[in-house]
């Protein structure tokens, strides 16, 4: 995204808005998706995290990518299900519901930050435009 | 005509394509979730700018605020590209470029009016 100089906070602060609200889309999609046994590919739900990265010197940030958690699945003791193992064992999601809040919360607390920034520098603007009278 | 008149169509210019570029994005707004749709924006500054560069003399009524569509956010699922930070981002530019015009309009007739002396 190009940045020019007196607009560059404001593509700034978008730019942050944008990435967590990505953020909030992978949260919301791991938390939809806390127990999804069968993902498709024989596997249970794999859950995903954001990887940003930052645009340039001072470009802002941009979604780099989408990575899954390649930590275990979760192991269920569950002898009725269909799809349990011989042990009775289902392997569950590794989506961690805690931490899901937790990013959550991190992830709407930052986009109010990019917000607040935005809106202090809008006001910065027009104390400039005020000069313009 | 050279001189005061050309800051007063310069600015003019300026307003029509913010009021313009407002549209677009009231357009992309009222547009966030139809399937397809790609957002439209204004090209005028860099058309503008190509302008008072080239030599010769500028006639303002050649610059037409071109609509185009940038096809820079990505695409979502449904084949529409809107962003709603994006325009809210867009707007407040808008916003900031328009108020300064209006003023620099308005200092400039205020000047005019000091010109003509006292009534």
């Amino acid at each position: 995204m190009e940045v020019n100089n007196s607009f560059g906070p404001i593509d700034i602060t978008i730019s942050g808005l944008r990435a967590q609200g990505k953020q909030m889309e992978v949260i919301s999609s791991n938390v939809a998706n806390a127990r999804t046994v069968d993902a498709g590919n024989g596997e249970p739900y794999r859950r995903l995290e954001a990887v940003f990265k930052s645009d340039g010197e001072m470009g802002g940030v941009e979604l780099d990518k989408i990575v899954p958690d390649m930590s275990d699945f979760l192991e269920v003791l569950d002898p009725g299900n269909p799809l349990a193992d011989e042990r009775g064992y289902v392997a569950m999601p590794n989506v961690n519901l805690p931490l899901e809040m937790m990013n959550l919360n991190i992830a709407s607390r930052v986009y109010q930050a990019n917000a607040a920034v935005l809106k202090r520098y809008q006001q910065m603007i027009e104390t400039t435009l005020e000069l313009l009278r | 005509m050279s001189g005061p008149g050309n800051i007063v169509d310069l600015i003019e210019a300026g307003i029509k394509a913010e009021s313009l570029r407002q549209k677009a994005i009231s357009n992309n707004v009222a547009n966030l979730e139809t399937p397809g749709y790609r957002r439209v924006d204004i090209r005028f500054e860099e058309l503008l700018a190509k302008y008072l560069s080239s030599s010769g003399d500028v006639d303002l009524s050649e610059i037409e605020p071109e609509i185009y569509q940038p096809k820079q956010t990505p695409v979502k699922s449904n084949g529409n590209d809107v962003n709603f930070e994006v325009e809210v981002g867009q707007m407040i530019k808008n916003v900031i470029r328009h108020k300064a015009l209006v003023r620099l309009l308005s200092k400039k007739y205020s000047q005019m009016d000091l010109a003509m002396g006292p009534k």
